[in-house]
């Protein structure tokens, strides 16, 4: 009985504060991107300018930003990369933008952390060539480095510095403020109609099984080819293509990936570990036949495509 | 004395050091494995243990489509990785023995969160397909229905074969997939597959726009067959893996290991106990003694202040014996003086008595060479002619030259006379000099001192006369520069003694160079007249062999003399006796063979010639072998 004009209060409560707050959507899949990683702003200065170093690689010729270049959202454009002597990489350069929230580095999630990336991709014979011993003496040689790492370092210049200050670095590379991560966070407006259509969409096929949480992708592994053979009908199998079978050797493991992140999508084509899609709706269409294993009605993936390209988002010096 | 009580110290520190030790030791043994250590493992495996709980819930709620991503799954592989390094660190830190049982036991445990890390990856992946073919199965379902009715509606016949029994198929095999999909039983798979293998024995007899999509479901229910046997066998599998196993295990061994160290600690904590006992015990008889010490160091001390109160009387009739000692030594300095002064007293009477010995000799000269002798031959000749003594001294030749010989002799008779009352004068003056020499040594003690109006030039003139003899001797010129003075009150005996002395120096330094003419000058004259320290200064200057600066102060001293046969006190009493006078007697000279000059200072004030009787001391006398 006295439970009655409780039950007004609230409903009256509800009514009034609802339009009010706009509140932030809770039981996605997908959760907006974090404003800050918290690297160490000095650190994270020394490892801006050692991205920008081609010192890094064995003949000067490359630098991290060559392939992951910021005004490309953090990758190069290209099917695969040109290393340091001008041979071509295994697989297409993945963004460097919100890297620092994928589980694993690499394609074939070889490198449990971003250091062990920097450390791999210094050393690999194709990407840079160097020896760590080289690297460490050339930036030695520079008293601007000198300078600048004993000021971050007790230790100064050395492997493990070099690598935490470009760690340090991409942990400040994460895009928030997308359309989407606002509409996440309550603001209705912030999608149309058709790329929130699009996003209902792309949870009703199924994409978002494999892209979801925070990286929308980039925290699992998966297998490229699930309904169908993908390879088989590409042709030209390659070293690349067996994923992370490379890493563990086991045969469940050929043609598996780490499912990408799909931040900032819009910006990294071409598509896929081999770059074969050169844009959006070729990529989509790819997924649906080998990954969902069904077809999408043209509409249906217009509308997904409208909703992947609100996952772009904010930094300086975006290319709009 | 010294080593045993070294000694000592050193047993005193090590027994301290080894007692020091022995606490630390046996405190550390007490702290080796701490309690707040071992629950913060605990607590570390109690978050292991929940973290990997939540990590088997949240791949349950992902099968079942509560979590509808992955990132609380992927969050917990750096938790664990963080939780087993802090475990492997606290671990190394704190065992002390048998640690690979520890060890190998987190070692089991990382690998066995590894091995379940990687069966979550492949659950993440194969669950992803199964839901989504899950999902796919009714929309995929009503896509053949709705094609099986429009290729139904297009014939327009009834349906028959293979036609017929779809729909009913299609639906049996879609409910069996869905009791499937939720119970997971084999024996729901195998109606599952039955239903699939009905349908595909009909699908020749399709129309190809019916058969894709059939194709395409019964592709999707093969992949749920084949996902959902592997995403239950990973399930299963993940389960398995026994993290809890592990972490008993740790749990058991940090435990057993706790224990172990708690019995050690209380077996250690009584032996602190024991080792306390042991120094309270070492500290009675410490103190005992101590206090038994005190008493020893009283009484040690009373003892010594009683011995230091006789030490001082002892001192003091020491110290009286000593001054009786030295007032005898002061006496026999004194007796000693009186020798020294009598040495000098003869020494001036030599002096003077050579002026005696000098116009002994004049006199006895003239005595011998007396013009008397004449004066009896004449008077023997006028014996001879007494009788005609008129006509002799009238007629003879010879007699007429008597009277004017007679006249002549009488007259150098009378000259003889007066040189010698003259030189008998001297005599007497030398003598009176010597009587006074005397007296100054018996008036010593009471100083008695005669000071009477003396001439300067006289008294110059006096000792010139004393050392006449050899100064004409040895050639000597004198110049005198004595200014008209008026007479002054001095002590004319010791003055003149000084004098003699310093003429007879110089006379004696020029000596020595031989060969040339010398000179000596003596120099009188005021000094600062008409004020307090108005004095008289002589100065005796000679071009002799002159003083070695290292002998200025030294030719004052008693007993130093640089001559062969010099006795080493003339000036030594001419210093005694310008200081008795209140005065001084200084020597300069500019270096051997530069001549040299002796003043005498010698005050003019009344009270300046009253002056203590004893002679203040004097240099140590020196005896400096002859230099000649």
């Amino acid at each position: 009985m006295f439970c009655q004009p409780l039950r007004l209060a609230a409903l009256v409560l509800v009514t009034i504060v609802t339009p009010a707050l706009a509140a932030p959507l809770e039981s996605e899949p997908i959760k907006p991107l974090p404003t800050s990683l918290n690297a160490d702003p000095l650190r994270a200065a020394l490892g801006r300018r050692l991205f920008h170093e081609p010192r890094l690689s064995a003949n000067g010729a490359v630098s991290c930003a060559s392939c992951h270049s910021l005004d490309k959202g953090g990758t190069d454009g290209r099917d695969r990369s040109i290393g340091f002597d001008g041979r071509l990489t295994g697989v297409n350069a993945p963004t460097v933008f919100n890297a620092a929230l994928n589980f694993r580095q690499f394609w074939n999630g070889r490198a449990p952390t971003l250091e062990a990336q920097v450390d791999a991709v210094i050393q690999h014979p194709v990407e840079m060539g160097s020896k760590w011993e080289d690297v460490v003496a050339k930036l030695a040689l520079d008293p601007g480095y000198r300078s600048e790492f004993a000021r971050s370092y007790p230790d100064g210049v050395t492997r493990a510095n070099i690598v935490d200050a470009i760690a340090s670095f991409e942990r400040t590379l994460i895009t928030p403020d997308s359309r989407f991560d606002r509409y996440l966070r309550g603001d209705a407006d912030a999608l149309t109609d058709e790329e929130k259509a699009g996003y209902t969409k792309f949870k009703q096929y199924g994409c978002v099984t494999c892209h979801q949480g925070v990286n929308v992708g980039g925290n699992m592994f998966q297998k490229f080819g699930v309904m169908a053979d993908y390879f088989a009908r590409r042709g030209n199998p390659t070293e690349a293509d067996l994923g992370r079978f490379a890493v563990t050797g086991d045969a469940d493991d050929k043609n598996v990936f780490k499912v990408p992140s799909l931040r900032n999508v819009a910006l990294t084509a071409p598509y896929f570990h081999d770059g074969s899609a050169r844009t959006l709706g070729e990529a989509v269409d790819i997924m649906f036949r080998y990954q969902l294993g069904r077809a999408a009605t043209p509409g249906d993936k217009g509308a997904i495509v409208k909703f992947l390209e609100t996952l772009t988002g904010e930094w300086p010096r975006r290319p709009k | 004395m010294n080593h045993p009580k070294r000694r000592i110290y050193f047993a005193v520190a090590a027994m301290v050091a080894v007692l020091t030790s022995a606490l630390a030791f046996l405190y550390a043994k007490t702290r080796a494995y701490d309690e707040s250590r071992h629950f913060e493992n605990l607590a570390n495996l109690r978050e292991i243990e929940h973290l990997d709980t939540h990590w088997e819930l949240d791949a349950l709620k992902s099968r079942v489509g509560i979590n509808t991503h992955y990132d609380a799954l992927v969050a917990a592989s750096p938790e664990f990785h963080r939780l087993v390094a802090e475990l492997r660190a606290m671990v190394a830190e704190g065992l002390t023995d048998a640690p690979s049982a520890l060890e190998q036991s987190i070692e089991a445990l990382d690998r066995s969160i590894e091995q379940k890390a990687d069966l979550i990856e492949h659950f993440k992946s194969h669950n992803s397909i199964l839901r989504n073919s899950m999902a796919f199965l009714p929309t995929a379902a009503d896509d053949v229905l709705g094609l099986v009715d429009a290729a139904l509606a297009k014939t327009a016949k009834r349906p028959a074969g293979g036609m017929r029994r779809v729909p009913e198929d299609t639906d049996d095999l879609l409910l069996a997939a869905f009791i499937y999909g939720h119970d997971g039983s084999e024996d729901r798979a195998d109606k599952v597959e039955a239903a699939l293998s009905r349908i595909d024995a009909d699908t020749h007899e399709l129309p190809a726009e019916v058969r894709e999509p059939l194709d395409l479901f019964a592709a999707h229910i093969r992949t749920v067959l084949r996902e959902h046997r592997i995403v239950i066998g990973l399930l299963n599998e993940i389960s398995a893996v026994s993290i809890h196993r592990h972490i008993d295990d740790i749990e058991a061994l940090l435990s057993d290991q706790f224990g172990q160290a708690s019995i050690e600690r209380h077996r250690y904590g009584s032996y602190l106990l024991a080792f306390a006992a042991l120094l309270t015990g070492l500290l009675v008889p410490a103190a005992y003694s101590a206090i038994r010490n005190h008493g020893v160091v009283k009484r040690i001390n009373r003892q010594l202040q009683d011995a230091n109160e006789t030490l001082e009387q002892r001192v003091r009739e020491r110290t009286r014996e000593l001054h009786a000692a030295q007032a005898e030594l002061v006496d026999a300095a004194r007796h000693a003086g009186m020798a020294e002064i009598a040495t000098n007293v003869l020494h001036n009477v030599g002096n003077v008595l050579n002026s005696v010995n000098v116009s002994a000799g004049h006199v006895s000269g003239r005595v011998r060479a007396s013009k008397a002798a004449g004066l009896a031959r004449a008077v023997a000749m006028m014996n001879e002619h007494a009788a005609e003594l008129g006509e002799f001294l009238t007629q003879d030749e010879k007699g007429r030259l008597l009277p004017g010989y007679l006249a002549k002799l009488s007259e150098a008779l009378v000259a003889e006379q007066a040189e010698i009352l003259d030189e008998l004068g001297r005599l007497t003056n030398s003598i009176d000099h010597i009587k006074e020499v005397v007296a100054t040594q018996q008036s010593y003690a009471g100083a008695s001192r005669i000071v009477e109006p003396v001439r300067i030039r006289d008294l110059v003139d006096d000792a010139l006369r004393m050392n006449a003899g050899s100064l004409a001797r040895h050639d000597v010129t004198v110049v005198r520069e004595i200014p008209d003075l008026p007479e002054l009150p001095l002590d004319r005996h010791r003055v003149l003694q000084i004098l003699v002395n310093l003429i007879s120096n110089a006379k004696q330094a020029m000596d020595a160079t031989g060969g040339r003419t010398h000179r000596m000058t003596v120099r009188a004259e005021l000094v600062d007249e008409g004020t307090a320290a108005s004095r008289l200064r002589l100065c005796v200057e000679d071009e002799g062999e002159g003083i070695a600066p290292e002998n200025l102060t030294r030719i004052f001293s008693h007993g130093f003399t640089t001559r062969k046969n010099g006795h080493g006190f003339g000036l030594h009493s001419c210093a005694l006796a310008a200081r008795e006078m209140g005065g001084t007697l200084n020597a300069h000279s500019d270096g051997p063979g530069r001549g040299a000059v002796f003043t005498l200072d010698l005050p003019l004030t009344a009270d300046a010639s009253l002056k203590p009787c004893a002679p203040p001391p004097l240099p140590v006398p020196l005896l400096v072998p002859a230099a000649a």
